[in-house]
């Protein structure tokens, strides 16, 4: 098949910069070059029907007629070497450990601010940071039980943290789903090369919410905000991977401080709770009084112990972008290690001098808001045009708090099914870490992919979509 | 279980089993619509209308009643929740809710169906391909039953799914039975091949045609008829077989609620295990079944209050 070789000055995740396979991949080659283009095309219609037959779809929020669509599903995998793994691994869990350990921190000793290294404001002030969550004992000193850790691989083929999301991420579904459709599609391309296995994951899940709790045996559930929440597919997904009940707020209640589920034998006793729903509405007491996802009085039943939330309410406050500069300096600061994942340089647009070099750099810059989530409030400097620059000049100068920027990555392409053919396409990568007794991370992620011709853009609710992926080469 | 979710899979099973009753249904009317003398047709027609409680609606709709009419008005319409149509879509909506409880296959058996039915809403069903649709649905429900039994661990969530299934059936059958039967017995007065057709009509619907050949041969007797599809344990779609799954289901249940429910369904089962023709044939069969009907219902409601209610 005819294949559009990737652009120069931008790392290519199958071609070496010499437009020659890298070695990782050499087994994907063969296979790719081999297929006919009729048959892929075939593949691609069958992948298709698979995926709306299973019902591996994703709600867009806004989109009346978007009820049911099919995430574009990319047939070429996503090929991460052993040795790249190794590093990202190893990176992750430190990553991980270091803000759970700054999380406990600022409900509780505030080191990290007494030290001088962020400053308070910046900590206490943050819409995300929950008073109440001080003094509050969690087992295992856990709050961020699942992370999804967003990474890009720039051209100098290194790779770099984008972004921590430690409210509920999602996405693990897909990386699983994606998976069984490529060993159902193309078995043979699991005969070529060795693949490391991820369906492990809800099983490590579940292991990992039961060890969120210290009593022996929880009773677990996925609480998840009903069926429409773009979402939804994952909750009931892993729910039933896990071999746990799917709630929704209805089927819960809190009498005595204790969480029941209402069954079909009477109310049943509830221990851990992996929610998928955000902060605000978990209860309407004490969040958002107009939420009909939550229970009421279930923040006072956490309050007192009584039940486990996974992840801990008030992790936001860590994987918000104005934070997000600080985690290498956590890293050293609680861990007293260098940091093996690099930060995407950040200017603080909330410091004069960061503020000026953007407004003087704009048209270079991405400027993104410190809380927003989603991709909906941001700038790409390079592609933006005049008045969208001028908008962002005035927004910057009014809320310069709200904003960080960063420098125009080049995120790294692989090869992808388009209109037109096979062309290079960038793409991003979201890998799991679970924390429970200890940091466990399968070998694999969600790898999302810009469709549209050098858009940088890789969000599932703005048109993006995933790629096979293929895990750690051994 | 959850309570939603137990609600969910009872009421999915009896959109899906619905579906198939009323496909059965529409099939032979039609069919017989169309060996009809020209002035009987319309009561042919109305029999899918009576046994959903639809004519009312469709009067209001349409004055008079032609195979069309009727394949628009119970096959695909979705402004009302007596359509085969509807049945799917609130089966997968129902699915949808409880996604988590359902095996893979069973999910997949529902939402292909989904898939399927809004392509074939699309095409438009007519007269000359509507038998074509019957077939799949009755074979969508066959799969969607299958793969319960053949993938589900049998835990509550089958025992209410199954529930739903057997509640719905023993209710269409008693319903079916009540108004073919009707319809059976007068051609009788006149034993034509109308009066064959007729019965054929009757064991059709409740797919009991080649049992009771098996059974009785060609001797056509209304009250074989009855026995059949009210006592004898060994037809799947007849009273006395549902009421033996239901009441079986119950006592499956995990925990100690239900108690009311067990009692009411175990009083009728074994009102059908113990029964015999001459009973029906003194009280009348259509009195019988209005009972029944009545009783059914009731053991519905218990069942949503004692297992679903909060």
């Amino acid at each position: 098949m005819k294949i559009e070789r990737p652009a120069k000055g931008i790392y290519d995740e199958l071609f070496d910069e010499n437009h020659q396979v890298r070695p990782a991949c050499r087994g994907l080659e063969n296979w790719l070059f081999d297929s006919d283009e009729q048959l892929i095309a075939d593949k691609r219609r069958e992948a298709d029907v698979l995926f709306q037959r299973l019902g591996i779809t994703f709600n867009v929020y806004g989109d009346t007629d978007g009820a049911d669509r099919l995430i574009p599903f990319d047939l070429i995998p996503r090929v991460i070497s052993a040795a790249d793994w190794h590093r990202l691994q190893t990176g992750l869990r430190q990553r991980v450990q270091a803000l759970n350990r700054f999380l406990h921190d600022i409900y509780h000793d505030y080191e990290i601010v007494r030290a001088g290294i962020i400053s308070a404001e910046q900590v206490f002030a943050n819409d995300q940071y929950q008073p109440g969550m001080q003094n509050l004992k969690l087992p295992r000193n856990l709050y961020c039980h699942i992370a999804g850790i967003d990474l890009i691989r720039h051209s100098d083929g290194d790779f770099y943290v984008l972004e921590d999301n430690l409210r509920c991420p999602s996405g693990v579904s897909y990386m699983l789903e994606n998976r069984r459709m490529m060993m159902r599609l193309f078995p043979e391309l699991f005969a070529r090369m060795p693949v490391a296995p991820v369906d492990q994951y809800p099983v490590l899940l579940g292991e990992t919410l039961r060890a969120s709790c210290l009593k022996p045996d929880p009773t677990v559930v996925v609480l998840t905000p009903g069926r429409f929440n773009s979402a939804y597919f994952e909750h009931a997904f892993l729910a039933r991977q896990m071999g746990v009940e799917l709630v929704e707020g209805a089927d819960l209640f809190v009498l005595n401080n204790q969480v029941y589920m209402k069954t079909t034998a009477g109310p049943q006793q509830v221990d851990v709770i992996y929610r998928r729903v955000d902060d605000d509405f978990l209860d309407p007491l004490s969040g958002n009084p107009d939420s009909m996802l939550g229970v009421p009085g279930l923040y006072a039943a956490y309050r007192t112990g009584e039940v486990v939330l996974a992840n801990a309410m008030g992790t936001g406050v860590a994987d918000d972008k104005s934070i997000y500069p600080y985690v290498p300096d956590m890293i050293r600061f609680y861990l007293g290690e260098e940091p093996v994942l690099k930060n995407v340089p950040t200017w603080q647009c909330r410091k004069d001098e960061d503020l000026a070099y953007v407004l003087d750099n704009l048209d270079q810059l991405v400027v993104k808001e410190a809380q927003g989530a989603g991709g909906y409030g941001m700038l790409i400097g390079p592609k933006a045009a005049k008045q969208e620059l001028a908008r962002f000049r005035a927004l910057l100068k009014e809320h310069p708090e709200d904003y960080i920027a960063q420098p125009t990555l080049s995120l790294s392409t692989c090869p992808t099914f388009v209109e037109e053919g096979i062309a290079p396409r960038h793409l991003d990568l979201r890998p799991f870490v679970l924390s429970g007794k200890k940091v466990q991370i399968v070998p694999g992620g969600l790898t999302r992919v810009a469709l549209r011709k050098g858009s940088l853009v890789v969000n599932s609710s703005q048109g993006g979509g995933h790629q096979g992926h293929l895990g750690a080469r051994k | 279980m959850l309570s939603r979710a137990a609600a969910s899979l009872f009421w999915m099973a009896r959109y899906l089993e619905r579906a198939e009753s009323l496909a059965r249904l529409l099939d032979v009317s039609l069919t017989m619509a169309l060996i009809d003398v020209p002035e009987d047709r319309e009561e042919q027609l109305a029999v899918p209308l009576q046994v959903t409680g639809t004519l009312g609606a469709f009067r209001q709709q349409y004055d008079s009643i032609t195979p069309q009419r009727l394949i628009d008005f119970l096959l695909i319409d979705d402004s009302h929740d007596s359509s085969v149509f509807s049945m799917f879509r609130n089966a997968r909506d129902n699915a949808l809710h409880v996604r988590g409880n359902l095996s893979a296959d069973v999910w997949e058996s529902i939402n292909t169906a989904w898939i399927e039915i809004r392509g074939l809403r699309q095409q438009g069903v007519y007269e000359h391909s509507a038998s074509g649709v019957f077939d799949w649905t009755r074979e969508r429900s066959h799969t969607f039953r299958g793969a319960v039994y053949g993938t589900m661990l049998r835990t509550d969530a089958f025992h209410f799914l199954r529930l739903g299934t057997f509640v719905e059936r023993a209710d269409s059958t008693a319903r079916v039975l009540n108004i073919r039967h009707r319809l059976a017995a007068e051609a009788m007065d006149h034993p034509t091949a109308r009066s064959f057709f007729e019965w054929t009509a009757l064991l059709h619907s409740l797919a009991a045609f080649e049992a009771y050949q098996n059974l009785y041969g060609h001797n056509l007797d209304p009250l074989n008829a009855a026995e059949l599809l009210v006592l004898n344990a060994d037809i799947p779609r007849s009273l006395h077989a549902c009421m033996q799954e239901i009441a079986n289901l119950l006592n499956e249940i995990d925990g100690g609620h239900g108690r009311k429910s067990k009692r009411l369904a175990s009083s009728l089962y074994a009102n059908l295990r113990f029964g015999d023709r001459d009973y029906i044939a003194e009280t009348g069969l259509h009195d019988y079944l209005e009972d029944f009907l009545t009783r059914i219902q009731r053991i519905s409601e218990q069942i949503q209050t004692d297992y679903m209610g909060w």
